[in-house]
């Protein structure tokens, strides 16, 4: 079906929704759901996590985790999009094709990977555009999910241009095509392909095999994924199969209807009023998360407390994270780790203080980029269908006992 | 319940068909509340996706999961016929439902 088909039912739907009650809510946005615990059942390689479905496999991790500039892959995030998944790959008969507009389609082993191409290491943040999705109200379509759809790993691989420079691209390539070995149970069902512009493929982006010195994890993409540092996960597809170059665009319903934001300065629209065109959400913006303490814990009146968190952009880079204990009145300097991590990884901070009172204190975490972006409140921030691109100053409330 | 939900697992099996040792990804028993249409939501939804997907979404209106089950019609292209999609869109009302219409 065509999209505007799509919009002609949505339409309806609004239409019929206008003839009923007169309680049409604003879009309101605040802190995201923070009270999810890790399931107790385990998914192959990781701990347990927090988990929205096992078919797909939706897996988030917990704000604890977010103390330190890298993630560890036993507790990073998992978000598939369709319910079949390979569950074995031998590695020995693994290949990855390029193919289309190439002088010469290749078909490469991951030996061959590891050892005629140059090896590349990027330190990179992989977060889901809809991370935080749970700060929107009315619910925005798609997973809930709270802080944890994301993490900061070291990725290792080839670059995506050397791999194109040796098949050799023709005049008139523009567009590459990515698809992985999820499928969906119904043939008609749009695959989870991406498309991305030639121009826009830097020497960063990279075919990786290897996070944070081992294998990739099996849910995170075994054996091979693409890196896009910068941008939304959206488009590191896992599992990576087959590359297609071709001269054009074609529509894709994971291009051209999911991961879209309005297309306006603020990004935003109203529940009722949805804004008529949409843009990919593509790069991250700046966001930082409180690892410690968590929200609702105890801490001891005069002890040495230390907040710990990270905070990351698009590449830019961290230039500040400052913290609020009086509500957002006075806010003081962390402490950034060295960033020789790079700058498309974490940058961990670290806030010393002592509580000299007794009761409830809220910390609270804004980042600033090198660009002087940074967050918002998030009462501030425009409410969009999708749930994307949340990046609330984060909040957590403590106990001082 | 338990029995109903083995059997929402073995509906969904021949998707997993390749499973070996090495990516065996746990079943988790959601718990899914029985009522009239459940049988339509197990035949039509759980091909896809899991209950998780439904329960995460939280209490909404008629409206909201009536999009819901034109999404998975109209883009991930599910075979679900009118009758079909009305009586899923009841059972997810009744159940998952805030009471409202919109």
């Amino acid at each position: 079906m065509e999209r505007r088909d799509f919009f002609k039912k949505a339409a309806v739907t609004a239409g019929a929704a206008a003839l009923g009650s007169s309680t049409l809510e604003a879009g309101t946005t605040h802190q995201p759901v923070d009270n999810r615990k890790p399931m107790n059942v385990t998914f192959p390689e990781k701990r347990p996590l927090i988990v929205y479905s096992d078919r797909p496999p939706l897996l988030e991790t917990p704000r604890e985790v977010f103390t330190s500039a890298l993630t560890p892959n036993d507790q990073f995030f998992v978000r598939w999009h369709m319910p079949d998944i390979p569950t074995f790959i031998d590695p020995d008969k693994f290949t990855i094709s390029v193919n289309g507009l190439v002088n010469k389609e290749l078909k490469i082993s991951l030996n061959d990977l590891k050892t005629k191409y140059e090896q590349v290491d990027v330190t990179a943040v992989l977060q889901c555009g809809g991370n935080s999705r749970s700060a929107f109200t009315p619910t925005a379509g798609g997973i809930q999910w709270g802080s944890g759809a994301m993490g900061c790993a070291r990725w290792r691989g080839v670059r995506l241009k050397d791999l194109l420079d040796k098949a050799g691209l023709k005049k008139e390539a523009a567009w590459i095509g990515f698809n992985g070995s999820e499928k969906a149970a119904y043939y008609e069902t749009p695959n989870f392909i991406r498309e991305l512009k030639l121009e826009e493929l830097d020497d960063h982006v990279i075919l990786a095999y290897e996070m944070n010195g081992e294998d990739l994890p099996y849910l995170n993409g075994y054996p091979l994924r693409l890196i896009i540092p910068g941008s939304y996960s959206d488009s590191w597809v896992k599992m990576l199969s087959n590359i297609t170059v071709t001269n054009e665009y074609k529509k894709l319903f994971f291009m051209d209807i999911a991961y879209r934001v309005p297309d306006n300065e603020t990004e935003g629209e109203t529940p009722e009023k949805k804004f008529p065109k949409t843009k990919p959400i593509t790069k991250m913006n700046v966001k930082s998360i409180i690892g410690y303490p968590t929200n609702g814990s105890t801490l001891s009146h005069k002890s040495e407390v230390v907040v710990r968190g990270v905070a990351w952009d698009d590449g830019h880079g961290i230039k500040k994270v400052l913290v609020s204990l009086d509500g957002g009145k006075t806010w003081k300097e962390s402490l950034l780790d060295s960033g020789r991590l790079g700058r498309y990884a974490y940058r961990a901070f670290r806030f010393h203080f002592k509580p000299t009172g007794y009761g409830k204190v809220k910390i609270m975490a804004k980042a600033i980029n090198n660009l002087g972006h940074e967050q918002p409140l998030s009462k501030d921030i425009p409410w969009n269908h999708g749930g994307y691109k949340y990046n609330g100053i984060d909040e957590v409330t403590v106990e001082v006992v | 319940m338990k029995k109903l939900l083995l059997t929402a697992v073995l509906a969904a099996s021949p998707l997993f068909a390749q499973i070996s040792a090495k990516g065996e990804v746990p079943y988790v028993a959601f718990p899914v509340k029985m009522g009239q249409g459940f049988d339509e939501v197990q035949a039509n939804c759980l091909m896809c996706h899991s209950f998780g997907y439904i329960i995460n979404q939280g209490k909404q209106s008629k409206k909201f999961w009536r999009g819901k089950v034109d999404k998975m019609i109209v883009h991930f292209k599910a075979p679900i016929n009118k009758q079909s999609a009305d009586i899923v869109v009841e059972y997810l009302f009744e159940h998952y439902g805030n009471g409202k219409e919109e």
